[in-house]
């Protein structure tokens, strides 16, 4: 059990507002991990301070790729991106004017070169470039589900696909780990059992999970470890069964004397 | 644009085909005077400047107001190019486009860190900028006083021992800017096409989640700014040798915002719809021109012409004439609302 990455003693505070108070926990290679917590926990944030969108006010974030670790904390998103990071975003952030696969088509830019001249003189490294994240792009989408869609308008998929586009595109960028934010938000039954096969299919890959995740039953069918925070501090960590019967959980999210708020 | 067959031409290949050989055959017709062709140049220029400007609001999402900036530095250099040394204009554009893309990055790596309107008022700071210099520095433009006897654009072959052509009258100008205009069309279409193009939009569409895909957003504005300078500039250079004089009110900002116009009517983003606006505006200003002292009103009455069109536009059709195909697809379900139209016309913070 290596982990890929390390989260040590993070802090963010937003002005007076401590978002992440003393937040360390591990991920271990190949793994399905979850991070759960009531609204307003702190899960985005901490997304967002490992994908190098928000820096963190203090603490390590460690990344472990073949062999070598870095630490990530405060690096810029688009280097963390190319280090091997990918993610999506709880509301949908999909580049609504373009097509399908031109939305994958730029989840391969960090992995290829070309620039001006390359675009308008198109040489023989440009032509082979651009053939490849046409191919690779095709790949993910088939991966996703989306086979044959790649010509249509991404704002006009329905909700479950523009889902599984932004996870397709996520997965164009050859991650190491992939951080899924409430990947099964407004899901009907039959889309989050698709989803969930999916989550398994990319863990075969070889990439590592990070999922947050309010729907319990995703959680439970795919996590195989659940970190459970709430206002910002680290609350249970271990196996789903054990965590959902967690006294500590179950306050966090019913209130001390639970029988009233159920 | 690449690999046509006539056989398998779309209907819009066609139109287009047509098109640009009506342009061409266009001198030829016995109704065409000077003054005709005159304006069919200008409505060229107006194409390449359209084109290059449209990268930053229409690829990139960026609200640009100082575009007339890097035109006047493509037109003095150009002009004081042939001025001081006598080069020749084939010489001179690619020195234009250069020296364009030098000032495009100069301004634009410290400022695209700015968003929405506050980067708006750095580039229309810039262009006032470009004018007060080119009025004040009498020692290098003359000043007020502007730039006479530009000499015109030749074809200089005495070096292999073959004869010089002067470009005398508009004939040999209206080709050379239609040679110039299928030219930037080309890039166009090869960028948006392209790694960078793709880019671009990812920008213009979301700004974080093309970071998330690894695209270093201040790059590439910087790429988009220079191209899109490059471009003014080479319109530039041509308008200094075409008008053969120079002075520095003929780069005022009503220009930036003329050619942001164009853009707007014929849709942002949208290649042939941008010299659908450049073609609608330059040739509406000739007749406005004409009419408004028939009827009694000052010329300058066609600003407020201008103004009218551009509001009633943004009421009814806010995409523009020709919006690129996405938007059009959601014009016709119907379903755009008009924070989502405001969003992809590249107004947004």
């Amino acid at each position: 059990m290596t982990p890929i990455l390390e989260i040590k003693k993070l802090y963010k505070s937003f002005g007076g507002l401590l978002a992440l108070n003393n937040i360390s926990f591990n991920i271990n290679k190949d793994e399905i991990i979850g991070l759960v917590g009531p609204n307003g926990a702190g899960k985005t944030t901490l997304f967002n301070c490992v994908a190098g969108i928000e820096k963190p006010t203090e603490g390590q974030i460690v990344f472990a790729n073949g062999g070598r670790t870095i630490s990530i904390g405060g690096r810029k998103p688009e280097a963390i991106t190319a280090l091997g990071i990918a993610r999506t975003f709880q509301n949908i952030r999909l580049f609504d004017n373009l097509t399908v696969v031109d939305n994958v088509k730029i989840g391969r830019h960090c992995r290829t070169r070309s620039l001006f001249f390359g675009a308008v003189f198109r040489n023989k490294s440009q032509q082979a470039e651009e053939k490849a994240i046409t191919e690779s792009a095709n790949h993910f989408l088939d991966f996703a589900g989306l086979k044959g869609r790649g010509e249509e308008i991404a704002s006009s998929m329905p909700y479950g696909d523009q889902r599984r586009l932004e996870i397709a595109r996520a997965l164009a960028t050859e991650p190491c780990l992939l951080m899924l934010d409430e990947p099964a938000a407004g899901m009907n039954p039959q889309e989050s059992r698709d989803l969930m096969d999916l989550i398994h299919r990319i863990r075969d890959k070889g990439i590592t999970v990070l999922l947050i995740e309010h729907d319990m039953k995703v959680v439970m069918g795919v996590c195989e470890r659940v970190v459970v925070i709430n206002h910002g501090e680290w609350l249970a960590e271990g196996e789903p069964r054990d965590v959902q019967n967690n006294p500590k959980v179950i306050e966090a999210y019913l209130g001390t004397g639970a029988a009233g708020a159920a | 644009m690449d690999n046509l067959k006539l056989q398998n031409l779309t209907r819009g290949a066609k139109i287009r085909i047509g098109l640009l050989i009506l342009a061409l055959i266009l001198p030829f017709f016995p109704f065409v005077t000077d003054y005709m062709l005159h304006i069919a140049i200008l409505i060229l220029l107006y194409m390449i400047l359209a084109l290059g400007l449209n990268i930053v609001p229409g690829f990139n999402g960026l609200l640009d107001l100082g575009y007339v900036g890097f035109y006047g530095i493509g037109a003095y250099t150009s002009g004081l190019l042939t001025y001081h040394f006598g080069l020749s204009y084939w010489v001179i554009i690619p020195l234009a486009f250069i020296n364009g893309a030098i000032w495009g990055i100069l301004l634009g790596a410290p400022t695209l860190r700015l968003t929405g309107d506050y980067f708006a008022i750095v580039t229309f700071g810039f262009s006032e900028l470009v004018v007060l210099f080119l009025s004040n520095e009498i020692w290098l433009t003359r000043g007020p006083l502007g730039l006479p006897g530009i000499d015109v654009v030749s074809i200089d072959l005495s070096l292999f021992g073959g004869p010089k052509w002067e470009f005398v009258g508009e004939l040999p100008y209206y080709y050379l800017a239609i040679v110039m205009v299928l030219v930037t069309v080309f890039v166009m279409y090869r960028i948006q096409d392209s790694r960078l193009g793709r880019a671009w939009f990812a920008i213009r569409d979301d700004e974080v989640a093309a970071v998330s895909c690894g695209v270093n957003l201040l790059g590439y504005k910087v790429i988009a700014f220079a191209i899109s300078a490059a471009f003014g500039a080479v319109g530039g250079s041509f308008f200094a040798r075409w008008v053969t004089f120079l002075s520095p009110d003929m780069f005022k900002f009503w220009e930036s915002f003329l050619i942001l116009c164009m853009i707007v009517l014929g849709g942002m983003g949208n290649i042939w719809g941008v010299m659908v606006g450049a073609m609608v505006l330059v040739s509406m200003s000739e007749v406005l021109r004409e009419v408004l002292p028939l009827l009694g009103l000052p010329v300058e009455v066609r600003f407020l012409a201008f103004g009218l069109i551009m509001v009633l536009m943004m009421r009814y059709r806010p995409a523009g004439l020709m919006p690129i195909p996405a938007v059009a697809a959601k014009m016709r379900a119907g379903r755009v609302k008009r924070k989502k139209v405001k969003a992809t016309v590249g107004m947004k913070q």
